[in-house]
């Protein structure tokens, strides 16, 4: 097969890049939203 | 703040989303690995255009997006424009890097040589940089209208560099291929119907994946911006 190596490294890198990065998003996103509760119970507390 | 009507709309309409990018990505691998034919004279690594084309196609969209809505910023100084030009940004970097990893990949087999200071390859490296630049000011300085008013406007000036990148090939010798897609003599009559159905649903697959990761993107800065407000809310009344 020809070049074989080079097709798979290049569709690993954009698999690779978007499965991380969307990973790190969802990541990000449910640590905001934890910290998001998290405040509104303090200040619900507080009063 | 949304009615809980409101917020399970929006998840429906998220779902639909996925939905769509997932099929539409399906298709395009059928398309990649099973339906398009392999170019007679590079072989299997022609493949790796039904990629490469897709992402450069994804961050000069994402950085259109950050040149509307820079400009819609700095007219209307409206927070939520910025928002929407700074996940844009962010987004197009991504892409715009891995175009300039699958390039050399691309390029090495067929040109002998991972990389040249060729104008096209060149250019886009200058838009790679200028946009990472556009990132490390948003992180760097402080929050508030000034930081998103440089941002705007490095968000602007950025944009201009992608005219260049599509006439580079015409105006100056390149290594890099000259357009197949759109061409003087019309859209894709320069490439087989097949690979041309399969690299247009390559780029649906991509575009839509723009907006789901864009809907993400924007929903991390409103939280951001929710607890901010709250943190400052509570830092008064107290």
């Amino acid at each position: 097969m020809d070049n074989m190596g080079f097709l798979f490294a290049a569709n690993a890198f954009v698999w690779g890049g978007i499965i991380y990065y969307v990973y790190t998003l969802k990541q990000r996103n449910r640590a905001l939203e934890k910290d998001l509760d998290l405040l509104k119970e303090t200040l619900s507390k507080e009063g | 703040m949304m009615n809980p009507d409101e917020v399970e709309e929006k998840q429906e309409e998220g779902n639909i989303l996925v939905w769509l990018t997932g099929s539409a990505w399906l298709a395009a691998i059928i398309g990649i690995f099973i339906y398009a034919p392999t170019e007679r004279t590079e072989g299997l690594i022609q493949r790796i255009m039904y990629f490469h084309i897709p992402c450069a196609w994804l961050s000069f969209f994402a950085f259109f997006v950050v040149f509307i809505c820079s400009i819609l910023f700095l007219w209307k100084k409206d927070r939520e424009w910025d928002i929407y030009a700074h996940a844009s940004a962010e987004i197009g970097v991504i892409f715009c890097s891995l175009v300039l990893i699958t390039g050399p990949i691309w390029a090495r087999p067929i040109w002998g040589a991972w990389w040249v200071w060729d104008s096209r390859l060149t250019s886009t490296l200058i838009l790679w940089i200028i946009y990472v630049a556009y990132l490390m000011l948003r992180a760097q300085s402080d929050a508030g209208s000034m930081r998103a008013r440089y941002a705007a406007v490095l968000g602007i000036v950025g944009f201009l560099d992608i005219p260049l990148i599509h006439f580079s090939v015409l105006w100056w010798r390149s290594f890099h291929p000259q357009p197949k897609v759109i061409t003087s003599e019309g859209i894709g009559k320069g490439m087989d119907p097949s690979m041309l159905a399969t690299l247009g649903v390559s780029l649906c697959a991509f575009t839509l994946l723009y907006f789901l990761l864009m809907g993400e993107r924007v929903r991390q800065e409103k939280l951001k911006d929710e607890i901010d407000r709250l943190k400052r809310e509570k830092l008064y009344s107290s």
